[in-house]
C-alpha cells in the first residue's frame, strides 16, 4: 500500500530489478518487453502501410487537407481506452481471441493520423517554386513526387512516424488488461495481484525508456535527413504553414 | 532552431502525460450525485461518503446505501474509486470516503495480506476483520446474509465435454484448462493459491489475468475454458453455464458487510448504525443476485434498482 514514504518504493524497486528471475523466467521482464516491442512495431508498420498512399497521393495532389485535420482532431477525442473494450466483444465473436489482436487494433488506430497528417502536410507544404522549377526543368509529375517532394517532405514524414511510434510503445501497456502479456503485465499484477511496487516501477520504468529510445531514435533519423537544419541557426521551413493551410504535428 | 531545443523537455513531457492517460482511464474521482428524495428531516453532521467500486454490484449497494441514509435525512453522496481495493483503502486513509459497501473474507485477507484466516462463519470472520479494521480507525457494521464468492463457471458445452460438475473433478496439474480471472487471482486465497491448498489443483499454467468485465465474454467465446465470476452474477444462470460446486469448502464468508469510518460511526451513533444493518439484515444472496441481473443483462440503471430496493424496506 501507498502509505510508506520514498525510501522503501526505491528498496523494492532495486530488490526486483536484482533478482535475475524478474528477467529470465517465461513471462520476465525480457520477454515482455519483447512482446511488446513486437506488437508496438507491428501496429506502426501497419499503421504506416495504411496512411502512406494516400497521403502521399493526396499531398502530391495538394488535395484533401480538411480529411487530414479531421483526422487528427478526432485521434484526439477517442481514447485508445475506450477502443481497446470496444474491440473486444468483437474480436472474441469472431475468433480473434484475446490478447495480441484486439490490443492491436486501437493501436493502429492510434498511429494513422499523425502519420497521415505528417506526411500530407511534408508533400502539400513544399515550397511552389520548387516544384515549378522541377516542372520547368521537364520533370514529369511522378518525377516531381520522387526527386523534389518527397524527399524535402522526408523529415516531417519521419517526425509523424516518431510521435506514431513513441505513442504506440507507450499505450500498448494497455494489451494487460486484455490478456496480453507486455510491459503493461506487470504493472496490472502489482497493483491487483502481488501489491510489489518494485514490480510496478519496472514495469512502468521499462515503457518509459522504450518510449524515450524510439522518440531517440527517430530524432536522430530527421537530424541525418535534414543536414540544412543542423547546419543553419534558422533554416527554410521546409513545409511551411500558410502554403498548406495545416499545421503539421510536432 | 528554438523548437529542437526544446524537443527533449517536450518528448519527456508527452510520454509521461501518455503513459498517465493511458493508466488514468479506468479510475475516476468524480462525484455523482443520484436523482435523492428529499430527506425527511436533516441530521446534522459530516457527510457520507460512499465509496463504490467499478462493477455493478458494488454501485448498486452504494446506491441502496446512499439511498437508505437519505430517506432517514443524512447527507450522502457516492464516490466512484475504480476497481483496486488499495485505492478504497488510500480513500479512506485521506477521508475521500469513509463508507463502503465490502465483502467480509475478502477484505480481511487484503488486510491479513492473505494469510487464509477467513473461515466459512460469517460473524467470525467479520470479528477477525474488526481485529484488522481497528488500526485503520474503520468499523465493520453487521454482515447481511448475502455471501458473493468467487465463482468458477465453465459453459455447458465444456460441462458435457469434460463432465465436470465440482472443483474436485478438476485434474491436479490443470492440463489444458486456461483460468479466465482479474490478476488479483494469482495470490487470492479464494482463487488459484486456494485451489491448490484444498483441492491440489494447480492452474497456473493456464491462467489469464483479465479485466473483471471481459471474463464473462471470454467464457462465452471460448477464449478461456474456466472462468472466475462473481456467485452473485446473474450471468451464469442466464447462460445456463454451470457453476463448479466448492464440494471440500474452500470459500470463505464473503458476506457484503458495510465497513465505516470510526469519526462517521461516532458522529452520528446508534441512529445511523441500526438503519445500515436493516438494510444489510434485508439483502440476502438470492435478492442480491436478481438486483444484479436488473443491471447486467436487462441494463437498468443502479439508482433505479436500488430505488425499487429501497422502496420495499418499509424504512
Amino acid at each position: 500500500m501507498g502509505a510508506q514514504g520514498g525510501a522503501p518504493v526505491i528498496a523494492e524497486f532495486w530488490d526486483y530489478v536484482s533478482d535475475a528471475d524478474n528477467w529470465w523466467g517465461e513471462s520476465g521482464l525480457l520477454f515482455l518487453t519483447w512482446n511488446h516491442l513486437r506488437l508496438a512495431f507491428f501496429a506502426t508498420l501497419v499503421a504506416t502501410l495504411v496512411a502512406l498512399p494516400p497521403a502521399v497521393s493526396l499531398g502530391h495532389r495538394r488535395k484533401g487537407g480538411a480529411v487530414a485535420v479531421g483526422l487528427v482532431n478526432l485521434s484526439r477525442a477517442i481514447p485508445s481506452f475506450a477502443v481497446l473494450v470496444l474491440v473486444v466483444p468483437f474480436s472474441l465473436r469472431y475468433g480473434f481471441g484475446l490478447g495480441f489482436w484486439p490490443t492491436f487494433v486501437p493501436l493502429v488506430l492510434l498511429a494513422l493520423p499523425p502519420i497521415f497528417a505528417n506526411t500530407y502536410t511534408g508533400l502539400a507544404g513544399v515550397d511552389r517554386s520548387t516544384v515549378e522549377a522541377a516542372r520547368a526543368m521537364g520533370m514529369r509529375s511522378r518525377e516531381v513526387l520522387r526527386s523534389v517532394e518527397i524527399p524535402a517532405g522526408l523529415p516531417l514524414m519521419i517526425t509523424g512516424l516518431r510521435i506514431a511510434a513513441t505513442q504506440v510503445v507507450a499505450t500498448t501497456t494497455l494489451g494487460a488488461l486484455v490478456a496480453y502479456p507486455c510491459l503493461g503485465t506487470p504493472i496490472v499484477r502489482s497493483l491487483q495481484a502481488t501489491r510489489d511496487n518494485g514490480e510496478l516501477l519496472a514495469g512502468a520504468g521499462l515503457v518509459a525508456l522504450l518510449a524515450l529510445l524510439t522518440d531517440l531514435g527517430f530524432s536522430l533519423l530527421e537530424r541525418r535527413l535534414s543536414p540544412w537544419r543542423r547546419s543553419t541557426a534558422d533554416p527554410a521551413p521546409v513545409a511551411s504553414i500558410d502554403e498548406s493551410g495545416l499545421t503539421p504535428v510536432t | 532552431m528554438f523548437k529542437t531545443r526544446f524537443r527533449w523537455l517536450i518528448a519527456v513531457l508527452a510520454v509521461f502525460s501518455l503513459f498517465a492517460a493511458a493508466c488514468g482511464d479506468d479510475s475516476s474521482d468524480t462525484a455523482s450525485t443520484g436523482g435523492g428524495d428529499e430527506p425527511s428531516a436533516p441530521v446534522d453532521g459530516p457527510t457520507i461518503k460512499i465509496g463504490a467500486q467499478d462493477f455493478g454490484e458494488s454501485k448498486i449497494l452504494g446506491e441502496i446505501y446512499k439511498q437508505a441514509l437519505e430517506a432517514k435525512g443524512f447527507t450522502v453522496e457516492l464516490v466512484e474509486i475504480g476497481g483496486f481495493r488499495d485505492i478504497l483503502l488510500e480513500a479512506f486513509a485521506s477521508d475521500e470516503v469513509n463508507f463502503s459497501a465490502e465483502y467480509a473474507a475478502s477484505m480481511l485477507e487484503f488486510l491479513n495480506e492473505n494469510a487464509g484466516e477467513a473461515t466459512g462463519d460469517a460473524d467470525e470472520t467479520v470479528e477477525l476483520l474488526q481485529a484488522q479494521l481497528d488500526d485503520l480507525e474503520l468499523t465493520a457494521l453487521d454482515p447481511a446474509p448475502a455471501v458473493d464468492t468467487n465463482a468458477f463457471v465453465i459453459t455447458d458445452e465444456t460441462a458435457a465435454d469434460l463432465g465436470y460438475e465440482k472443483l474436485s473433478d478438476l485434474p491436479a496439474d490443470g492440463e489444458g484448462l486456461t483460468l479466465g480471472a482479474p490478476a488479483d487471482c494469482e495470490t487470492n486465497p479464494f482463487c488459484i493459491p486456494g485451489l491448490d491448498r484444498v483441492y491440489g489443483v494447480d492452474l497456473t499454467g493456464g491462467f489469464t489475468p483479465l479485466d473483471a468485465g471481459l471474463v464473462a465474454d471470454s467464457l462465452a467465446a471460448d477464449a478461456v475454458n474456466i472462468g472466475v465470476l462473481f456467485s452473485t452474477s446473474a450471468k451464469i444462470a442466464d447462460e445456463g453455464w454451470v457453476l463448479l460446486e466448492d464440494d471440500q469448502n474452500m470459500l470463505a464468508a464473503d458476506n457484503i458487510t458495510p465497513v465505516v469510518s470510526n469519526a462517521v460511526a461516532e458522529a452520528y451513533g446508534d441512529d445511523m448504525v441500526a438503519l445500515v444493518n436493516q438494510v444489510s439484515a434485508a439483502l440476502d444472496t438470492d435478492t442480491l443476485t436478481a438486483l444484479n441481473k436488473r443491471f447486467d443483462i436487462d441494463k437498468e440503471d443502479a439508482d433505479a434498482i436500488a430505488a425499487d430496493f429501497v422502496a420495499g424496506l418499509n424504512l
